[in-house]
């Protein structure tokens, strides 16, 4: 990051100037989700009580039992906050498909060269080598949260379609049930080992505060944007300016619509 | 697992004619699709030379062992041991009927209700025992081969029976690891057919690989992400927090 090199009015104006990073539909989206997660996380593990397994601790087995009045009645309200973040999630994404699911999946989603070369180096770089090899250039998202992102898509489709299967236990064959349970379980357990960086990084971690106040705002600073996100920031800047030209442009074929008629100067002169 | 209670069975061998009616009683009682059974009766068939033969029936239901295969077994704790009976009941509201515990049982105790998608089996009729009644199948045994009551208590039916018995045989499973410690006694006879003899619990390819594979595996990923997070957490709770734009 070159911050010596800018002037500090230019930092200034820089932290002041707010790009918009994320909708409301997004932000939405990410709280209802967060909610979700902190309902059927302990719930699921405390319904978890195979002692061959081992999964979780008796404790907290029979704390969520005591709360919920039986085991029957805690796998009740698990299945139902998921049945309601199955159905929200899924009713998102279809009604946003087209003017959000798709635009932010080809714009967001995918890997590019930037993207290989930072996988690359940046693993290196936090176990303390190749500390002297810039990184490339970022997108609106960098390329482990790209990675991340997959993870938890894949997870989410995988604990979805093992959670209603296991939900509507009548309707499916035993063997699929028996591999609905650890297919559950690894999916969840396969997004939390990222949603340990991810939180960490999103609430804690100094240098990215701005991302936990954009998850609120939607918005973060062009200084930001362009410390981390660089070649996002440059494409705001050229979209912003190219905005412009269009403006002027438009601004100024008015102008030469308005002036003709009574206006015209007798000598016939051509407006320059 | 000590419960306060030890309902068990006491079965007198010698008595059984197999005559079905406990079978008849418990579906009557327990309201039993007529595709199941929750109790046997088994045959060992006609055994010897004549004319010295002999046929012994053996009564058959779960065991409600002292560490029951099954519960160890059930992901939910839908199969569980009663803390104050120490019958092992099915909480069918919370059961799935994956079948974990199916394969697990040795005794083959269980079966998969498929049409209402849940496991079914004895409960030695707890409904009949809380209110101070005896299981379905054991008022109904003609023959008094079938006797049900607390093995903690010395005085109760089942203890003074076992104390006066010419002989004593469970069908414990001992392997591996496992001793179900079953609480069914029979009595006042032999069973030594090998297809009486409880079977190797068996663990489903699922469950298995959840266990060998997938727990080490992610539980890997989990201490590798928890502990680069909390490396880098450290280093930030050391150097304090720079001010990153200046």
């Amino acid at each position: 990051m070159s911050h010596t090199q800018i002037s500090l009015p230019e930092r200034k104006r820089l932290r002041e100037k707010k790009y918009r990073k994320h909708n409301l539909a997004n932000i939405l989206t990410h709280w209802f989700n967060v909610g979700c997660w902190l309902l059927l996380l302990p719930t699921g593990i405390a319904i978890l009580s195979s002692p061959r397994l081992g999964l979780s601790p008796v404790w907290l087995q029979e704390m969520f039992r005591n709360l919920f009045g039986s085991t029957a009645n805690l796998i009740r309200f698990h299945y139902t906050v998921g049945l309601l973040w199955v159905f929200v999630l899924t009713y998102n994404v279809l009604i946003g498909f087209r003017k959000y699911f798709i635009p932010f999946s080809r714009e967001r989603l995918l890997l590019d060269k930037d993207d290989i070369e930072w996988l690359k180096v940046k693993p290196m770089q936090m176990l303390g080598f190749m500390k002297d090899k810039p990184l490339p250039p970022q997108d609106a998202y960098n390329a482990g949260q790209k990675l991340y992102m997959y993870a938890v898509i894949l997870g989410t489709v995988g604990i979805m379609l093992s959670g209603v299967v296991m939900t509507f236990h009548r309707w499916f064959p035993p063997v699929l049930l028996q591999w609905a349970q650890p297919l559950h379980w690894a999916s969840v357990f396969g997004v939390v080992a990222g949603l340990i960086i991810h939180v960490y990084m999103g609430a804690v971690f100094p240098e990215e505060k701005e991302a936990f106040f954009s998850m609120f705002t939607g918005e973060v600073s062009a200084w930001y944007a362009r410390a981390h996100h660089e070649k996002w920031y440059w494409n705001k800047v050229r979209e912003e300016l190219e905005w412009e030209d269009r403006v002027e442009a438009e601004l100024g074929e008015i102008a030469r619509h308005q002036q003709p008629s009574g206006d015209r100067p007798e000598t016939g002169q051509v407006p320059s | 697992m000590a419960t306060k209670k030890r309902y068990g069975f006491v079965i007198d061998i010698s008595r059984c004619i197999d005559c079905r009616a406990c079978l008849v009683a418990c579906s009557a009682e327990n309201n039993v699709g007529m595709q199941y059974t929750r109790i046997w009766v088994k045959d060992t068939g006609v055994k010897g030379e004549f004319p010295k033969l002999t046929r012994t029936f053996v009564p058959y239901n779960c065991m409600h062992c002292e560490n029951p295969p099954c519960v160890e077994v059930c992901v939910s704790g839908a199969t569980y041991k009663d803390k104050d009976t120490g019958l092992v009941l099915v909480d069918q509201e919370a059961c799935i009927g994956c079948g974990y515990c199916v394969e697990a049982c040795p005794y083959d105790a269980r079966y998969l209700d498929r049409a209402r998608g849940v496991v079914d089996k004895c409960t030695g009729c707890i409904q009949r025992v809380l209110v101070g009644q005896q299981p379905a199948c054991v008022t109904t045994c003609v023959g008094k081969a079938r006797l049900f009551g607390d093995l903690n208590d010395p005085n109760s039916e089942v203890s003074v029976a076992l104390k006066n018995a010419k002989a004593v045989q469970r069908l414990d499973y001992e392997k591996n690891g496992v001793d179900t410690d079953p609480n069914i006694y029979f009595i006042n006879g032999e069973i030594d057919d090998p297809s009486i003899q409880p079977r190797d619990p068996r663990y489903t390819f699922a469950q298995e690989s959840w266990k060998t594979l997938l727990v080490p595996a992610v539980l890997a990923g989990i201490g590798l992400s928890f502990v680069g997070q909390a490396t880098f957490f450290a280093k930030q709770l050391m150097e304090g927090e720079k001010e990153f734009e200046e």
